[in-house]
């Protein structure tokens, strides 16, 4: 008993009270910023050396839905022009908003409707099914559950089966042998029902794009809720994410 | 018969004999009844499948042999090692699975990761158990937790589980083949991602490949830096899987407070690199981020709280009369079978065995600055557990002697082009156990093989067996004390 105590002292206050404005260390790799400068004539030093094909030039563009956040393009640049801030802020509601241009500073999904809001507002509980991730994405969804983050009090909540879920959060490339179970768990979530893709494979591929062995028909049918860029994203990336779109808080 | 080398040392490929199909038979297993231990089965160019090679390592020499074998195209036929030795089994499966292999009178021959491709989409038949009061529990691909996808069968008399049978390959995405169509930025982003939980361990061992193939010599300092990360790599895995354990025994104080520290330990790396997972931090011929002052006080300060707040945690699981009784004698694995059917890693030492590539192999700057060899002996959940609390100890160590001693030099040497006609096998031990890359090059200095081994791959079969005769309801418990990877295994 008196260890108990003692471990519990131990623990002190580790939870993070305001996950809105959390300044994460300077290296961290979040939002990029494209500055507004000429690139050198002919230079296509970044697009060149980006492992993902993340980035289109003239003008430069970077695709934070196929971005792993490397960070080659930066280090390339003569011209100091492609800029990665610690901004962990990046969630978005269309595939379209993961464009960065020199115009975007920053970027974040819409409210969602009313009728979104009005069923998962106040408690939402996700599947999550891991498609051919490497672990990296799965290990940062754990860690939401932990002392520091701790999703519970949003009253957002990862589930042990699809039958109790409002939504699915997918990571990975989804591979072909995961193309039967992904199809069936979905289709166990009761409607209405969301999805969410969490990291640059379940988005786009990522590094594993050309593989012959995912087979990702399943994002084309069905409508996506939530692009959660990274690689893996920051746990307070998907904490902000979910707030901003539910509008809590 | 054999070429005998040492971890990371480059070889020309004209220096493997291929021998008969018969003398490659008798090479093999006489260095398997000697106690050598077989680390990959494979051809050295993706497209010449005749040519085969058996890697054996032996750890009083340090040494790794590599013995070839010429077949015939049209007869790929060979008599399985795996009845006398069954840490083969699995490695002869994934050969046969991937290049057409039929290894004769295997026991237990099936798919490694790619059934629907093996099977035509038929179902895999499973081991079947059949009578009264006998009951088939089959769990998965998609597991309760948010963890990878694999499916498990239980074939169980009540509570009593007799057999575990383990299906994989749901996370295959083509890694080994991705690597050979891939240039060299590509390659170091598709080895971080081998096992997400082990990006540093792969990434190691993948970077040291190459920097063998072109000769590139690394300065102390990037090789220390290397290390350190490695180490808190294992320090936070061990972490998280002490929580887990004490998770699985519904022990939340010291559960919740081992995820807390866990954040410390990974936070460091994201001071170090801007990644939790350490992303980022390893390029060709060195490292990109160096320890300044304010990093170096920042790791120090987490680690400080871990080794402080770790020792009382520790006292506290391993003293509770409830915890012990659920971790003893649960899940064991004999010295025995676990050297029969080759653990490695965490897992092996748990069982007694002295498997650790630091000191076995030892590479990078563990060749200055040693680790300790710890063992063991009741090969049980406990002994898992228990492990990994003295490791962390080890490591703490480890990072708090190279932190106060780090020596100067580039954080980047030049990288040349990779030699033609050449390979290499390089072993780095991750924190779950030994990972082993393997590549080979072309006359244009292309790479025509890479292979990889988890060690998963050697340690899915000792889940499987650790099962037997123990309670169904044990199973969370004894899965998490292995803490396997999926998507390692499933490449
Ligand atoms: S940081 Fe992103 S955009 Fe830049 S090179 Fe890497 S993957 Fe490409
Ligand atoms: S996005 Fe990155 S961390 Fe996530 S599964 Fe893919 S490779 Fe792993």
């Amino acid at each position: 008993m008196n260890d108990a105590i003692k471990i519990r002292l131990l623990q002190g206050d580790p939870i993070i009270h305001d996950v809105r404005s959390v300044k994460l260390p300077p290296l961290f790799r979040g939002l990029p910023r494209i500055e507004d400068k000429e690139c050198q004539a002919g230079c296509t030093k970044c697009s060149e050396v980006c492992p993902t094909n993340a980035i289109n030039l003239n003008p430069v563009q970077i695709d934070l839905g196929l971005c792993v956040f490397c960070p080659l393009c930066e280090e390339v640049c003569p011209e100091k022009i492609i800029h990665f801030t610690n901004e962990y802020h990046t969630v978005v509601d269309s595939r379209e908003k993961l464009i960065i241009t020199k115009q975007v500073k920053s970027i974040s999904p819409e409210i969602a409707s009313q009728k979104i809001r009005k069923y998962f507002g106040k408690s939402l509980k996700l599947r999550e099914i891991s498609a051919g991730g490497c672990n990296g994405c799965e290990l940062e969804l754990n860690a939401l559950s932990n002392v520091n983050f701790d999703l519970g009090r949003y009253g957002i909540e990862f589930v042990a089966s699809p039958r109790h879920a409002d939504g699915i959060v997918i990571t990975g490339p989804l591979t072909q042998n995961m193309t039967n179970a992904i199809e069936l768990c979905y289709e166990a979530v009761p409607n209405p029902k969301i999805i969410i893709l969490f990291g640059a494979c379940a988005i786009s591929g990522g590094i594993f794009q050309n593989s012959d062995s995912i087979q990702s028909n399943f994002l084309e049918e069905n409508k996506i809720d939530l692009y959660i860029p990274g690689c893996p994203p920051h746990p307070l990336t998907f904490i902000n994410g979910l707030l901003d779109w539910l509008d809590k808080k | 018969m054999s070429l005998q080398l040492q971890n990371n040392q480059r070889f020309d490929v004209s220096s493997i004999q291929f021998l008969t199909v018969d003398d490659f038979q008798n090479n093999v297993r006489s260095a398997l009844s000697n106690g050598y231990r077989i680390i990959a089965l494979t051809p050295i160019d993706k497209n010449i499948p005749e040519k085969i090679i058996a890697v054996v390592t032996d750890n009083a020499s340090s040494s790794i042999n590599i013995i070839g074998g010429q077949f015939d195209k049209s007869k790929l036929e060979f008599e399985s090692f795996a009845n006398e030795f069954p840490q083969t089994n699995y490695f002869e499966c994934e050969l046969s699975e991937n290049y057409g292999y039929v290894p004769l009178n295997h026991p237990w021959l099936r798919p490694v990761r790619k059934q629907n491709v093996i099977l035509g989409n038929k179902p895999y038949h499973f081991y079947k158990l059949e009578g009264e009061e006998v009951h088939e529990v089959a769990v998965g691909p998609i597991h309760a937790g948010v963890i990878e996808p694999g499916h498990f069968r239980f074939q169980c008399h009540g509570e009593l589980v007799y057999n575990l049978e383990i299906n994989l390959g749901y996370q295959h995405r083509g890694v080994e083949k991705l690597l050979l169509q891939s240039n060299s930025d590509q390659r170091i982003i598709l080895s971080e991602s081998i096992a997400g939980d082990t990006t540093i361990g792969h990434t190691f061992a993948h970077c040291s490949a190459i920097e063998s193939l072109t000769q590139t010599q690394l300065s102390l300092r990037a090789e220390v830096i290397r290390t350190i990360a490695s180490e808190i790599e294992r320090i936070a895995m061990h972490l998280s899987g002490l929580g887990g354990v004490a998770n699985d025994v519904g022990f939340a104080l010291p559960s919740s407070s081992y995820g807390r520290l866990r954040t410390l330990a990974i936070n460091s790396l994201l001071a170090l690199c801007g990644s939790r997972s350490g992303r980022g931090l390893f390029i060709y011929g060195g490292v990109r981020f160096d320890f300044n002052d304010d990093i170096i006080n920042v790791v120090k300060k987490n680690l400080e709280v871990i080794r402080n707040d770790v020792a009382e945690i520790n006292n506290y699981l391993f003293s509770s009369i409830g915890v012990l009784t659920r971790f003893e004698d649960t899940g064991s694995v004999s010295n025995d079978l676990a050297k029969t059917i080759g653990l490695v890693g965490l897992t092996a030492r748990a069982s007694a065995l002295e498997e650790d590539a630091r000191i076995n192999f030892p590479y990078s700057a563990y060749r200055y600055n040693p680790v300790s060899m710890i063992t063991l002996s009741s090969g049980d959940v406990f002994a898992r557990a228990r492990l990994r609390a003295l490791e962390i100890d080890e490591s703490l160590k480890f990072i708090f002697d190279q932190m106060d001693n780090l020596p100067s030099g580039e954080l980047k040497s030049n990288v040349g082009a990779i030699k033609n006609n050449s390979g290499v096998v390089s072993i780095v031990e991750g924190w779950r156990g030994e990972i082993v890359h393997i590549a080979f090059t072309n006359e244009n200095g292309n790479l025509t093989q890479y292979k990889i081994k988890d060690p998963s791959f050697n340690n899915w079969y000792g889940l499987s067996l650790a099962l037997r005769k123990t309670a169904i309801s044990d199973f969370p418990l004894c899965n998490k004390s292995f803490d396997l990877s999926y998507a390692g295994h499933d490449l």
